[in-house]
């Protein structure tokens, strides 16, 4: 389901976590999918299961799961994985913004740009 | 689970483990790193209950495991060099570990052999060093120890090999909190699999630290300023700077939000974090403890 690349310089939870937020966002899991058990994902994936209930702790923190006591873990409703998705996409966004103006374009120069409708 | 407290043991003029403490936690994966000839095996040869200390102690959930059969039932080694009886068949192996151990799992070992495609009427001489290996971990797992140490456990394995014996090794940690202290010189192969991890060196143990705070202990960040200037940042704890012209790479203790924070305050243009390798953390951990010690 997932997969861990072994060059990332990353933790291997934050791998994980972001490998699942990716596969919830684009619909790939929709809510109430039921994640892999910690145990098949460990055996699957030949590392830690500590790193992976951290991972789930933290993908819960974040809102993008819940988990039901005994049953496992669960993706979270639509609408809040949604509203994740946008904040995320616009600090990417402002992101963007600063260093478009650090290479000297304005922000007129960006609102002109947004009312034409963009590179569209 | 596994306690040592002050461990010592000299080989006629070696000194090879030294005053050693190490604690190991039920459930959890412990790495032991060092250099060749820091004393890994031998330390994994006195929790294994082979070797007598000259002083200090070793516990295994609480009991001194020297001549202790009640202890070494739950627990399982396999050594780097292991030893299997001449013309011994894998069948033979089989019969003598579960007339050894009571917990021993016939069914498990069957399902396990045949996952490596070991054939049990086949000569243990006869297989490759990299099969004989696999057959030690079947053996291992199928006492269903609640201990496993490994030494060294993937040298001479395939990759294929490697992930399916970590597979199950990882399967048992989930589903039964078995505890494993696996020893190796390789730090990439240990960041995939630990969570504690223990550095030795000279026959003692440097230090003792869990993943997670080993991975929240330091940033590495490129920074830099409007002006040019040899002045470096106030305010952090730095352990290792490099310039080039304007750019400044720093090493910090600390987390990396508060650094970012930190930097920006003081007036930096460009701020980036950098992901940190393990290896790099070690080099900087042990420069600090060896700092520390002086």
């Amino acid at each position: 389901m997932i997969s861990i690349d072994s060059r990332d310089p990353r933790p291997l939870y934050e791998q994980v976590v972001d490998n699942f937020r990716k596969l919830i966002v684009a619909g790939a899991l929709q809510a109430d999918d039921k994640l892999p058990s910690v145990r098949s994902l460990a055996s699957q994936l030949a590392i830690n299961p500590n790193t992976i209930q951290r991972a789930y702790r933290e993908l819960e923190a974040q809102g993008y799961v819940y988990s039901s006591a005994g049953r496992g873990s669960f993706v979270a409703s639509s609408g809040e994985t949604n509203e994740l998705h946008r904040q995320e996409l616009l600090t990417q966004f402002d992101g963007l913004v600063a260093e478009l103006e650090d290479v000297g374009i304005t922000r007129d120069q960006l609102m002109a740009r947004l009312k034409k409708g963009g590179a569209r | 689970m596994i306690q040592v407290n002050g461990l010592c043991k000299t080989f006629g003029e070696v000194r090879a483990l030294d005053n050693l403490d190490m604690h190991v936690e039920a459930g959890s994966i412990y790495g032991l790193v060092g250099p060749n000839g820091a004393g890994k095996t031998t330390l994994l040869q006195h929790v294994a209950g082979v070797m007598r200390p000259d002083a200090g102690s070793v516990l295994v959930a609480g009991e001194p495991v020297y001549e202790s059969p009640q202890v070494k039932e739950r627990m399982s080694y396999v050594p780097s060099d292991f030893y299997f009886f001449h013309q011994a068949r894998v069948s033979d192996m089989q019969a003598l570990h579960a007339s050894l151990f009571p917990r021993f799992d016939e069914a498990r070992f069957g399902s396990l052999i045949a996952a490596y495609e070991l054939d049990p009427r086949r000569q243990v001489r006869a297989l490759s060093k990299g099969m004989q290996k696999q057959l030690a971990f079947c053996l291992a797992l199928a006492c269903s120890p609640d201990v496993l140490l490994l030494d060294e456990p993937l040298d001479g394995l395939d990759p294929m090999a490697r992930h399916s014996v970590l597979g199950h090794v990882m399967e048992e940690v989930a589903s039964r909190q078995m505890t494993v202290l696996v020893s190796s010189h390789n730090l990439r192969e240990l960041a995939d699999i630990c969570d504690h991890v223990g550095i030795m060196q000279n026959g003692h143990m440097c230090l003792e630290r869990s993943l997670e705070d080993l991975q929240g202990g330091f940033v590495k960040v490129q920074v830099a300023f409007a002006q040019e200037s040899d002045a470096v940042p106030q305010g952090l704890d730095i352990v290792h700077q490099e310039r080039q012209g304007r750019l400044h790479t720093l090493v910090v203790r600390g987390a990396a939000s508060a650094v970012e924070d930190l930097l920006t305050q003081q007036g930096a243009t460009f701020v980036n974090v950098l992901p940190l390798s393990l290896e790099e953390i070690f080099i900087y951990e042990i420069g600090g403890a060896q700092h520390e010690e002086r």
